[in-house]
């Protein structure tokens, strides 16, 4: 028996390295599978039209040019104020999205998380069974809802749907963090005469702000990046939102890679820094919230 | 965690022993329905509606202006018309494949990339940030990325595959009826793995350390402490977060609609491209309806699934 042992302490501390080594080749391979396409869109963004358009491709751009970042930012051509009109809109949309989801989902998750109400179990789920469903289902009627209400062609239409479909993850991420939040802090309030109002707003919603600001983060992430209600709800030019102002306009200029690749990176850079700058808080929720045993 | 557990357990013993408890039950917490009011409501109104619309418009022919007056009764004709056709079995392989390549690839990329990240080194938290980038951009904004890459003339995935002798010419990566599924699937991983990443991540943090150091002691190997250990800890995770992806994948429009539009003859609609050109593109309000409908039932079976794992892992969180 020891004979074995001995013999299994070596033979085990050379496998460790090979699992170190096989997990450094695979970290390699799934880094370039994220970046090269990054790379490729920054690379042909500053690449002029002609210059992207070759047989082999210029791998390195030979004469590097801001020309279609200047294009798509100079407010004078048509081109530039079509862009910074979607991304006002798509801007303005989001940021009334993650506001209103902020405000509906956080007493939501507060009344799931500590009170026992009889259907709270049923309304919980049912909350979350909203994530189930494709909006390709919801399209047809709630265009018809959008029609009756008079909001087809306007920005309230699509912070209305934004919100629904940000709503239960948010729910569902804001309730694990109250889950959290030991209750002997709010009877303690209570016993010095707060009301049960009062110690969830001034106790426990500031404990939670890492919370919300994941919950926020998401909010905005999901409505900043919506396509579908945006194509079907809005066809008036002005009030088109980035993903379906840049598809419309790039299906009419069809050969315009660098443009396109600007304007892609434009539309990813918001979102991509406000998830790297806030990412901590998003993942502590998940790791507080959504999966803890 | 047992303040938590006390209020959670004493009011359902209360409902048991009173009969008549419910309604005065509700009564009493009538307060805390205010708190789910919102939310309830918002729900409602775009959820409850339009669903119970979608059932209705299934039974009926309705004209291409979706004038809702003139639409004339026609029983399960749409749904007859559905099963019927060539296209819905074409399409539902295509979603079949789809839902399942992406959702088991995406999450063993994630489970893996997770699993090497846990590992503390130089550069890991950057790395992490860089891999997490594809799940934040928009999906619009990656689907021309990755058309771009695999355009037929002067992408840059052909340009490399002919750079290194493994084709004579620009491989037509998108619009051949037998690659543009495998191409498309590439995109959606590209963008879904992340997710998967994050949520194991997080599931990592919550295996006891000593359990694994004790594992060690005792000599087991690293593929003895994963197996033993790490695996089982993060089964209630890996459930969610599988369920979380299939939903996403069934569901996802925007990869296949911006890239291809379905095409080449139907090769990459599945469907929900499918039933957004029927209503959109033909104008066949009532034959859409009913898909949404058959797609509405296969979800519903999903998400019993959904629920009933979420609701183990919440049963299992009261008890501890």
């Amino acid at each position: 028996m020891t004979a074995t042992t001995e013999t299994t302490v070596p033979r085990s501390r050379r496998r460790i390295d090979g699992w170190r080594w096989a997990g450094r080749i695979f970290l390699v391979l799934m880094l370039l599978y994220t970046a090269v396409p990054m790379v490729w869109m920054l690379l042909t963004s500053i690449k002029s039209g002609f210059a992207a358009m070759q047989f082999p491709p210029q791998w390195w751009p030979t004469q590097p040019t801001l020309a279609s970042y200047q294009k798509l930012l100079d407010p004078q051509n048509s081109v530039g104020q079509d862009f910074l009109r979607f991304f006002w809109n798509s801007l303005f949309v989001s940021f009334c999205t993650t506001i209103l989801a902020v405000v509906v989902a956080v007493p939501a998750a507060y009344a799931f998380s500590r009170f026992r109400f009889p259907g709270r179990k049923f309304l919980f789920f049912s909350v979350l069974l909203r994530n189930m469903f494709p909006a390709v289902i919801f399209l047809v009627p709630l265009f018809i809802l959008m029609r009756v209400l008079g909001l087809v062609n306007t920005h309230g239409s699509l912070i209305l749907t934004y919100l629904t479909f940000g709503l239960p993850l948010a729910i569902w991420l804001l309730k694990g963090f109250y889950d959290n939040i030991p209750i002997q802090l709010e009877q303690a309030a209570r016993i010095d005469g707060a009301t049960r109002f009062q110690a969830f707003l001034l106790i426990v919603t500031p404990l939670s702000v890492p919370g919300i600001i994941a919950t926020a983060i998401y909010s905005f992430i999901g409505a900043w990046n919506e396509y579908i209600y945006a194509a079907t709800f809005i066809t008036k030019n002005d009030q088109l939102t980035l993903p379906v102002g840049i598809q419309r306009f790039f299906s009419e200029n069809t050969t315009d890679f660098p443009g396109l690749m600007a304007a892609s990176f434009m539309m990813s850079v918001p979102v991509v820094v406000l998830f790297l700058v806030l990412q901590k808080y998003f993942v502590r929720a998940l790791t507080e919230g959504a999966v803890k045993h | 965690m047992t303040a938590l557990t006390g209020p959670a357990v004493a009011p359902r013993k209360t409902t048991r022993t009173r009969e008549p408890g419910t309604l005065q039950q509700m009564w009493t917490s009538r307060a805390d329905y205010l708190y789910v009011l919102p939310a309830i409501v918002v729900m409602l109104v775009v959820i409850a509606y339009p669903i119970y619309y979608t059932i209705e418009l299934s039974f009926f022919k309705t004209p291409p202006g979706l004038q809702l007056r003139d639409k004339i009764f026609v029983g399960t004709d749409n749904y007859t018309a559905i099963l019927t056709s060539d296209v819905f079995w074409r399409v539902t392989l295509n979603t079949a494949i789809w839902t399942f390549a992406s959702t088991l690839i995406a999450f063993v990329l994630g489970y893996g990339a997770a699993l090497a990240l846990h590992r503390d080194f130089a550069g890991r938290a950057v790395l992490r940030a860089i891999l997490i980038i594809p799940w934040v951009i928009s999906a619009v904004a990656a689907s021309y990325i990755w058309k771009w890459m695999y355009h037929s003339d002067f992408g840059v995935i052909g340009a490399v595959l002919v750079q290194l002798g493994l084709t004579d010419r620009q491989p037509n990566f998108i619009d051949n009826v037998h690659t543009v599924l495998p191409s498309l699937i590439v995109v959606n991983i590209w963008r879904e793995f992340p997710f998967a990443m994050i949520m194991v991540m997080a599931g990592l943090q919550t295996v006891p350390e000593q359990l694994l150091r004790a594992a060690k002691v005792d000599g087991a190997s690293a593929w003895q402490r994963f197996w033993h250990v790490t695996f089982p800890h993060l089964r209630g995770v890996s459930t969610v977060t599988i369920l979380l992806l299939a939903v996403a994948n069934f569901n996802s429009f925007i990869i296949p609609w911006i890239m291809t539009g379905g095409g080449p003859s139907n090769a990459s609609h599945i469907w929900i491209t499918h039933i957004y050109e029927l209503a959109f593109g033909r104008q066949r309000w009532g034959v859409a309806a009913a898909y949404s409908v058959l797609l509405f039932v296969i979800l519903m079976v999903l998400g019993y699934f959904y629920v009933r794992a979420l609701s183990g892992n919440e049963s299992r969180e009261q008890g501890a």
